[in-house]
């Protein structure tokens, strides 16, 4: 059976690179970043799944330090792409040219080829993925059953860089949706006591909404002007390619003219932003993430609020504001107000929740507002903020989800109440939490701050006043974080009573892998907030580019 | 395109159909091989005995019960591989049967297309029950050697074997009678073959359900036949193709009862009711076939009659006729199957329904063809024949996933019953390899990328999306109302695949999380065949779905060869 599995990985790696012998230059995307972690976690499942408990056990070390090593091969990888020690790569990139980029024909009836390349916009989440995966695997180390959770881990991450690198709108939508089902496994494996609702809502609630995005694509995709040549289907005459669709449209939209017209503009563009107002979460689509988040495990937590949810920011990003800008502009108020609402909605829901991981949960729909505000301004350096601000908000929330998945581990509850007197007990765990609360409630130097400033700034300019709201906000969310971290930390230490649930045991400070894990996380938010100019310096080119691209013409 | 015509019975005629000629010899090698005995014969009024081995005590190899099981998954393999040889790079020309002036059959790229998918689906139903798997489920107070004796076993065979045939005479019928006899021919096979477990109760209940229900649904496929014959004079395809108008009321009428006579085929609603019964009551690879090959069959007809003889010239711009009866038809069904699936709580019953569900994706398909070819929407064939195509990929595909599941549920009948959704809990820790295929086809049949069910839905709706906008994009801006009304039905179509995640995913939960019920702790039993089964359909399901472009073009090949233009 387990020759069958890997015949069945075998045979599917071969069907997706029909054509890897005439590639002139070497591929550092399709393999490396993307193909190498799925497959190996594939391979790895099939294995592991075949051994009786016991022998799973035993596997389980073994696995997981495969899996670690197999996931920093990736970052490596990425690393030294940024900084050019691997081959020389030119990030200095006009709107729409990608670096690494890389094409094999896939599907060609339908115009489909596996296209890949990287930009000022996919580079930083990339980065960002392959840097998190690592420390989730470090960070959940003694997790149980690991022999099948790591792989999974490794799994999402593969599929998670493959959303990031695709530049073919069916590629995109494979692997949008196939990071659903490592997702879907960790919820329902490792997750709470409501698991199985949870997962359930969480793959029901994205599929819906990402086939009235297919539904948009396809449309879309069909509303092309017929052509042939490289990258067309040779039946439908159409093609799939991004960066071809990108240039048609954008020859189209110049002066007055409109590509399609406004009217379907305005329908497309709402198809697609449906597919990623959800994923990202914005009110009133939010409902999924706190449950997905109560009752994921803290490794899924991470990579959930790390970067899935950043896949819906990239998505609007990548495809709607490129091809309908004007329909963006129609629907820049809209934009605004439901941004606003989520930065709202989610603070004000923050301060009445007595569960630390829902709090946090509700604290991201907030932040996610933060990034719409940001597209919503329409000035270049909203979109930088943005940018930066999914980058940042990639780092810090798996620090918030590891000190919540630290409490679970160590105080058997995610109560609030449950845990008074924190620094007396575990003054490691009071620390990082102090840390990450902070950088999470935007404290200058650290990174939220960066992206915070910047939003702000944009969204004086366009809005005005309207800017109190926004800043009201920010001062919520510092209450509820310090309120939060005066109930656990200091409150109730001096009577020497241990929490209740831990049934009088003594409360254990961290493990050496949670310390490793939170140290390195913190230490990236404190270099991203002292020096954001090494990821921002990349954002602020793409958003120029964008801004030249797109934006700049007659009438805008 | 180097047309041969050929007669009734000449040479080309049996070159032509060997693989058809293959099923016939295997068929009637199954009716021989297990009866071979040591039985003599005396002649009359002497005392001479001459050694006749037809009957008396079988001989050992000849009585063993794996022989016919044998015998016919040996020759339906020949079959489909000498079709699949046949077909895969293009048939260039098409071969007519004819018997005199009669069209009978025709062999070409749509006709060999169908028999494949029909073959390849009893295939591997067959090859699932070697291993006598479903027998233990039903053997009640019989042993399980007298269930299963090599004559009964031969029984069972040959109605699968006269199945396969059936169906391709179906494939190949030109001519509406002749269609006819090959639906009833596979029909009055699968009746019984549902019926086949007679000692139990739910067998014998389905299988007399669904003899009633299916045959009334004939006896008005035929009434309807008949009318066109009243009006037009004849049954012959061509001929019927080129007479037809719309405003003929004797047409329209025939039409509408031939409609529900293949809409029971294909288990359309409101036609549908036996079906769930039908496939609860039957064992697995029975089901899985009924809901694959056997729906197949019903599009067969649909096809013939919709799109072939009741579409007017591509001059004519009237309005429709089926046109708004299929739509309101396929939003029904899609429906009506995913909200039924919803609520059942038996493996089988949920499978049937969703199979109810995918018969409403194809007609929503087809009334697409039929948008463009009302002159409704301007566009060249080549639109059409992509729909065609995208209905024929997903037929293909669904006989990997759809029966694999089934195939599935067949190795858990093999330790007692599968219609409980309890049956499956734990699976995936009894074997992971097993419950984490089942979760695959359910995530086909949900359509979650990259597999195959996510490429057939995806071509289906491109189909649909294409021919609502038809040649709108040549111009630079389009306005929403231009697109043709039928683009709703693609959106109804993925809000439909977005409520059926919701009972595919509840089978996946009941697999990795739940406790194995009572009597279901120890490991699943072994079965190689039918495993090497479920095996063959994860991989097809999984490479169809990442490199499905042989596939598709062999669709577009078939599609073409319909003439649609």
């Amino acid at each position: 059976m387990l020759v069958g599995g890997l015949l069945v990985v075998v045979a599917g790696l071969m069907a997706f690179f029909p054509s890897m012998d005439d590639s002139s230059s070497t591929d550092w995307i399709s393999i490396p970043l993307v193909g190498f972690p799925i497959v190996v976690s594939c391979i790895l499942l099939a294995f592991a799944s075949q051994e009786s408990r016991a022998r799973k056990e035993i596997l389980a070390t073994p696995i997981r330090l495969f899996t670690l090593c197999a996931s920093l091969i990736p970052l490596a990888i990425s690393t030294a792409l940024f900084f050019d020690w691997l081959i020389l790569v030119d990030w200095d990139l006009m709107y729409n040219e990608y670096a690494l980029e890389k094409e094999y024909i896939w599907i060609e009836t339908i115009g489909v080829s596996w296209h890949v390349g990287m930009d000022g916009l996919s580079f930083p989440m990339v980065w960002l993925t392959t840097f998190l995966v690592p420390v989730t695997i470090i960070m959940t180390w003694e997790e149980k059953d690991g022999a099948t959770y790591h792989p999974l881990l490794l799994m999402m991450g593969g599929a998670l860089i493959g959303v990031f690198v695709a530049l073919d709108l069916f590629l995109f939508y494979v692997f949008w949706e196939l990071t659903l089902i490592p997702m879907f496994f960790l919820i329902l494996k490792w997750g709470g006591k409501d698991r199985r609702y949870a997962a359930q809502k969480f793959f029901i609630y994205t599929f819906c909404a990402s086939v009235i995005m297919l539904l948009g694509l396809i449309t879309l995709y069909f509303l092309q002007p017929e052509s042939s040549g490289s990258g067309y289907g040779t039946v439908t005459g159409r093609t799939f390619d991004m960066t071809v669709l990108f240039s048609n449209a954008n020859a189209m939209n110049m002066g007055d003219n409109v590509f399609l017209g406004k009217e379907m503009q305005y329908i497309l563009f709402a198809m697609l932003m449906i597919g990623f107002l959800v994923k990202l979460p914005a009110v009133p689509f939010h409902t999924w993430l706190p449950d997905a988040h109560v009752q994921a495990p803290t490794g899924g937590s991470m990579l959930l609020a790390g970067v899935m949810l950043k896949m819906g920011a990239y998505g609007m990003l990548r495809i709607p504001i490129a091809i309908f800008p004007d329909a963006l502009i129609f629907y820049q108020d809209i934009i605004m107000i439901i941004g606003l609402v989520s930065l709202v909605w989610g603070a004000v829901v923050c301060l009445g929740q007595t569960n630390l991981k829902r709090m946090v949960a509700y604290s991201s729909v907030s932040h996610m507002g933060v990034i719409l505000l940001g597209i919503a301004s329409m000035q270049p350096i909203g979109y930088a903020a943005a940018l930066f601000m999914m980058f940042a908000h990639g780092i810090i929330s798996p620090m918030l989800f590891a000190v919540c998945g630290a409490f679970k581990h160590h105080y058997h509850s995610m109560e609030i109440g449950a845990m008074r007197g924190m620094a007396k007990w575990s003054p490691f765990l009071a620390v990082y939490m102090m840390f990450a609360w902070m950088a999470s409630l935007g404290l200058p130097l650290l990174a939220g701050f960066v992206a915070e400033l910047m939003v702000m700034i944009a969204f004086w300019p366009e809005y005005g006043w309207w800017i109190l709201l926004p800043g009201f906000v920010l001062a919520i969310t510092a209450a509820y974080y310090l309120w939060s971290m005066q109930r656990t930390i200091f409150e109730g230490g001096d009577e020497g009573q241990p929490p209740e649930s831990l049934n009088g045991e003594t409360p254990p400070d961290i493990t050496l892998p949670e310390n490793i894990g939170m140290i390195i996380l913190a230490l990236f938010t404190v270099i991203f907030g002292i020096f954001p100019f090494i990821a921002l310096g990349m954002m602020d080119d793409w958003t120029v580019a964008l801004f030249e691209g797109v934006f700049n013409r007659g009438g805008i | 395109m180097s047309d041969k015509t050929v007669e009734v019975f000449s040479t080309d005629f049996w070159q032509a159909f060997a693989p058809e000629l293959v099923l016939v010899f295997g068929l009637v090698l199954i009716f021989i091989i297990p009866n071979l005995g040591n039985s003599k014969f005396r002649i009359p009024l002497t005392k001479v005995k001459v050694p006749w081995f037809l009957g008396g005590r079988r001989f050992k190899l000849t009585g063993s019960p794996a022989i016919p099981g044998m015998l016919a998954t040996a020759t339906l393999f020949t079959a489909l591989g000498m079709m699949v040889i046949e077909t895969i790079d293009g048939n260039s020309s098409a071969t007519t049967v004819t018997s005199g002036d009669v069209v009978l059959l025709q062999i070409d790229n749509f006709s060999r297309l169908f028999e494949i998918i029909f073959l390849a689906a009893v295939l591997l139903a067959s090859m699932a029950s070697l291993d006598r798997v479903p027998a233990n489920t039903f053997a009640g107070k019989k042993s399980l050697n007298e269930m299963y004796d090599n004559r009964r076993q031969a029984d069972f065979y040959i109605l699968m074997l006269t199945t396969a045939l059936g169906m391709c005479t179906v494939a190949l019928a030109q001519d509406l009678f002749v269609l006819f006899v090959g639906l009833e021919l596979a029909s009055l096979a699968t009746y019984v073959l549902v019926g086949f477990h007679k000692e139990s109760k739910a067998g014998a209940e389905s299988g007399v359900k669904y003899f009633i229900v299916g045959s009334v649904a004939s006896g008005i496929g035929l009434y309807g036949l008949s009318l066109l014959y009243l009006e037009f004079g004849s049954l012959q395809l061509a001929t019927l193709s080129a007479n037809w108008e719309n405003g003929s009321i004797l047409g329209t009428i025939a039409l509408g009862l031939v409609l529900v006579g293949f809409g029971f085929k294909v288990s359309a609603a409101p036609f549908h009711f036996a079906a769930p019964d039908a496939y609860a009551g039957a064992n697995s690879p029975v089901a899985g076939v009924l809901a694959t090959a056997s729906k197949a069959m019903g599009m067969i007809g649909l096809v013939r009659v919709l799109l072939v003889v009741a579409l007017p010239g591509s001059e004519s711009d009237e309005s429709a006729v089926w046109l708004y009866t299929l739509a309101t038809l396929s939003v029904v069904t899609m429906t009506w199957g995913n909200l039924a699936a919803l609520g059942s709580k038996n493996p089988k019953r949920m499978l049937a329904y969703s199979s109810v569900a995918h018969a409403g994706y194809m007609m929503a398909a087809l009334t697409a063809v039929g948008a463009w070819k009302w002159g409704e929407v301007d566009a060249p064939a080549e639109y059409a024949e992509a729909i065609v195509a995208a209905v024929l990929f997903h037929l293909f595909v669904l006989v990997a996933f759809k029966l694999g599941a089934f195939l599935v549920l067949a190795l858990l009948e093999m330790e007692g019953g599968a219609s409980r959704l309890s049956a499956l809990s734990g699976l995936a820790k009894r074997d992971p390899l097993i419950g984490t295929a089942m979760f695959i086809f359910m995530l086909a049949l949900a359509g979650v990328p990259p597999l195959a069910g996510f490429m057939s839905k995806f071509l289906v709706v491109a189909g649909i999306v294409s021919a609502s906008i038809g040649e709108l994009s040549t111009n630079g801006s389009v306005s929403f109302s231009e697109l043709h009304w039928i683009w709703w039905l693609a959106l109804a179509m993925f809000i439909n695949s977005a409520i059926s995640v919701f009972y595919y995913l509840r089978i996946g939960v009941v697999m990795f999380l739940d406790v194995p019920e009572e009597g279901r702790r120890k490991p699943l039993p072994y079965g190689a065949s039918i495993r090497m089964a479920i095996w063959i359909c994860l991989v097809a399901t999984i490479i169809l779905g990442l490199s499905g472009d042989t596939l598709i073009d062999m669709c577009y090949r078939a599609a073409e060869s319909l003439n649609l233009g």
